[in-house]
């Protein structure tokens, strides 16, 4: 009775009734032929524009070629970087989704997959695709793939070579180990320069962070897990060992003095600006400090390594995504535009014309016309590298310990060793307030190990 | 005469009543409802008071509740320079008429856009303090919203900024409709400027003044979030988290939306005396009003 009730006052029942007004107005064949959706239409929200500038131009122009290859149209729309997700969760509790999703890695679309608001990509999408496509290993779940990728990122340090040059530091080998990093740190604050650039106010620096040092002591992402969940603890003085090294740079006064009252890009535009030295960042944001400081200046490299975990020599790499909804109209359609986002022509037209790396093994590096982003690509995104991690943090350890601890380290209210009590409380107060979710997570886990 | 039959004014009511309750009923039926549930998706298992349980038991909530009541600091601050102002421009010093405009001017500005140009002048190198250091104040020049000892006062400021418009239009416009006589009686008695302020005109602002306390403490407890979300997001740590913040962290981030409609329950509870107070004032105001005219 209540779903007919529901499908009786339903919103498209009433514009379904409204177009029957129209016609019986007489109006019918008012609207052009073309403007009628056909039964392989579908819809896509995404975003990447916001983080990788200029892939727009690529999505558009995919959208075109799937059009006059197949016949079937693709309506994009370009979400907000704060609703992509939870618009997503909302629209699928209603009913009402897309036939491609964008995903970011691990937790953000996992969540939803416990939630039954996706379809498994097997079967569905082509196995190349599943294998080669860079959903990585964050994206399956009882041994089923929920995610291909979209474009790469790898994470590192950002430096400009001209202040380690005027430095006397060699800026073709720039610092592997945490001593030489913090001796860099030093000669480049001699000489004027801002060591190290950011901003922790809107808390991604903190991410970015732990991304980039709490990996160097984990032996893998399952360990990172595990942390989040509780089975290990951040009181062991190796889980907490990067928050202290924050607190290192920080005591050495090697962060802007700003850094707390500044949100993470504007922190990083003291890199562009040239007055830093240094700053944790991604390579697709790498042109960009290129076209601000010229081509030959933009170094980028790993963070120098103090940890001794397995994961500690590689660098980091995450890629964003597209999934199927579990109510999407029509997945097939979705799925062979996933397909088609990944076919060779494709692939290369990542970088012909938006200067992005797609998250596909399959592409050739050969196009890459970009010294640096070609040599970065083949450091970071084919080399053996770890994924990142904090795709794998729930919500309540962003908001309660990594943006409160990053922050109260930076605003010099909280020592490094003081962390591991605080971030142990957290875990076991999500642990209460989550119990079904430690399930999931334990599940999840497994497929990490065996990943 | 014709006669009705005492249920129809009632049909006729009910329409209204139903959408109403329809509007504004429901979601509150839901926000409780959820609040004693383990929301995943569209709803999730009874839990009965678990999530008011471990809100209270939560140090994050604790400290959001102290920030909301400290930001209850704004309701005398707004109070007391809407009433001066307004009554500096009552007595209509020379271009009184821009300066009301330009007091209001922040008032229409929305509060995001001030949360955001805000988060720019009051950052360790932005405009405020370089303002400081240009007037040789340089020792006032503090990290305004990196500081956890200063970021909630911040947020204050930015809030008592921009409602304190609304407050001296209000009482402007109530002073503007006031009866001249006694205040001209009383300047003829030679009462000073303070003495007519307390004796003649606070007695006839009583019903506009508690009117503004019970809107403004609400703006402060339940509609501050946009001022805070932009100013800080709630840091630096958990400094100027406040009970909104903490309803959208609990219900957006960390995917808890059970938790996070019961802050906002308690929240409701919280502000039921001030809509009490409120409906109480207009009541009191409607038939003062009435005993006038009579």
């Amino acid at each position: 009775m209540d779903e007919l009730l529901a499908q009786a006052m339903n919103r498209r029942r009433l514009l379904q009734m409204a177009a029957g007004g129209v016609a019986a107005a007489g109006l019918i064949g008012a609207a052009p032929a073309a403007a009628r959706p056909t039964a392989n239409d579908i819809k896509m929200w995404w975003w990447g524009q916001q983080e990788a500038v200029g892939i727009q131009t690529w999505m558009d122009d995919t959208v075109k070629k799937f059009k006059a290859q197949t016949g079937s149209s693709v309506s994009p729309t370009l979400m907000d970087t704060s609703q992509v997700i939870p618009q997503f969760t909302k629209a699928a509790a209603a009913g009402s989704v897309p036939d491609v999703q964008f995903l970011f890695n691990g937790i953000y679309h996992m969540e939803n997959v416990w939630l039954g608001y996706l379809k498994p990509l097997n079967g569905l999408v082509s196995a190349a695709t599943i294998k080669n496509g860079g959903g990585t290993s964050l994206s399956n779940y009882a041994g089923k793939s929920y995610r291909t990728g979209f474009y790469s990122l790898a994470f590192g340090v950002q430096y400009n070579k001209e202040h380690f040059d005027k430095a006397g530091l060699n800026a073709d080998s720039p610092p592997t180990t945490w001593d030489a990093f913090l001796n860099a740190c030093d000669k480049l604050k001699s000489k004027g320069y801002t060591p190290i650039s950011g901003g922790i106010k809107d808390g991604f620096l903190g991410e970015w962070w732990l991304v980039n040092s709490l990996t160097q002591n984990l032996d893998s992402a399952a360990d990172a897990l595990n942390l989040f969940i509780g089975k290990l603890d951040w009181r062991e003085p190796k889980y907490h060992e990067h928050w202290v090294k924050l607190q290192e740079l920080y005591d050495h006064k090697f962060w802007n003095d700003d850094v707390t009252s500044l949100a993470l890009y504007p922190g990083i535009q003291l890199y562009n600006s040239g007055k830093a030295s240094m700053a944790l960042n991604n390579t697709p944001a790498l042109p960009d400090s290129q076209k601000k400081l010229g081509k030959d200046v933009v170094g980028f490299m790993k963070l120098p390594t103090f940890g001794t975990g397995k994961m500690a020599p590689y660098p980091i790499v995450d890629t964003q995504g597209f999934g199927i909804p579990s109510k999407a109209k029509d997945p097939q359609t979705a799925a062979k535009f996933i397909d088609f986002m990944h076919s060779p022509e494709r692939l290369k037209a990542y970088w012909t014309l938006s200067q992005q790396i797609p998250a596909d093994s399959r592409f050739d590096p050969s196009v890459i016309n970009n010294p640096l982003i070609k040599s970065t690509y083949k450091k970071f995104v084919q080399a053996k590298h770890n994924v990142y991690i904090a795709d794998l943090m729930p919500g309540l350890f962003w908001t309660d310990a990594m943006f409160v601890i990053s922050q109260k380290i930076l605003g010099g209210n909280m020592k490094g060793s003081e962390s591991g009590d605080y971030a142990a409380k957290i875990t076991q107060k999500w642990k209460k307030q989550n119990p079904d979710e430690v399930k999931h997570y334990t599940v999840w886990g497994k497929d990490l190990k065996t990943a | 005469m014709v006669r009705v039959r005492p249920w129809v004014p009632y049909a006729y009511c009910a329409p209204l009543v139903a959408l109403l309750a329809f509007i504004f009923g429901y979601p509150v039926i839901k926000v409780v409802d959820f609040s004693t549930r383990l929301v995943r998706g569209s709803s999730g298992p009874f839990i009965g008071l678990d999530n008011y349980r471990n809100a209270l038991d939560d140090p994050t909530f604790r400290n959001a509740a102290r920030h909301s009541a400290t930001l209850l600091l704004a309701v005398p601050v707004l109070l007391v320079i809407s009433v001066l102002v307004s009554v500096i421009l009552y007595e209509q010093v020379s271009g009184w008429r821009i300066y009301r405009s330009v007091v209001f001017l922040p008032y229409i500005l929305a509060v995001p856009v001030v949360g955001i140009v805000a988060s720019y002048m009051f950052t360790l190198h932005g405009v405020v303090n370089d303002l400081l250091a240009k007037l040789g104040l340089k020792a006032l020049a503090i990290d305004w919203i990196g500081s956890e000892h200063y970021a909630l006062m911040t947020v204050l400021i930015v809030i008592i900024w921009r409602e304190v418009g609304f407050g001296i239009v209000l009482f402007l416009a109530r002073l503007m409709s006031l009866d001249e006589a006694p205040l001209e009686a009383a300047r003829i008695d030679g009462a000073s400027w303070w003495q007519r302020l307390w004796h003649v005109i606070l007695p006839e602002l009583r019903g506009t003044i508690e009117f503004y306390v019970v809107i403004a403490a609400t703006t402060v407890l339940a509609f501050a979030f946009a001022y805070v979300w932009t100013l800080t997001q709630g840091g630096p740590g958990d400094a100027t988290t406040t009970l909104e913040v903490y309803i959208y962290n609990t219900g957006e981030v960390q995917s808890l939306p059970g938790q996070a409609a019961a802050v906002a329950t308690m929240l409701l509870v919280v502000m039921c005396p001030f809509i009490a107070t409120l409906f109480w004032v207009r009541r009191r105001a409607a038939s003062d009003a009435l005993a006038e005219a009579a």
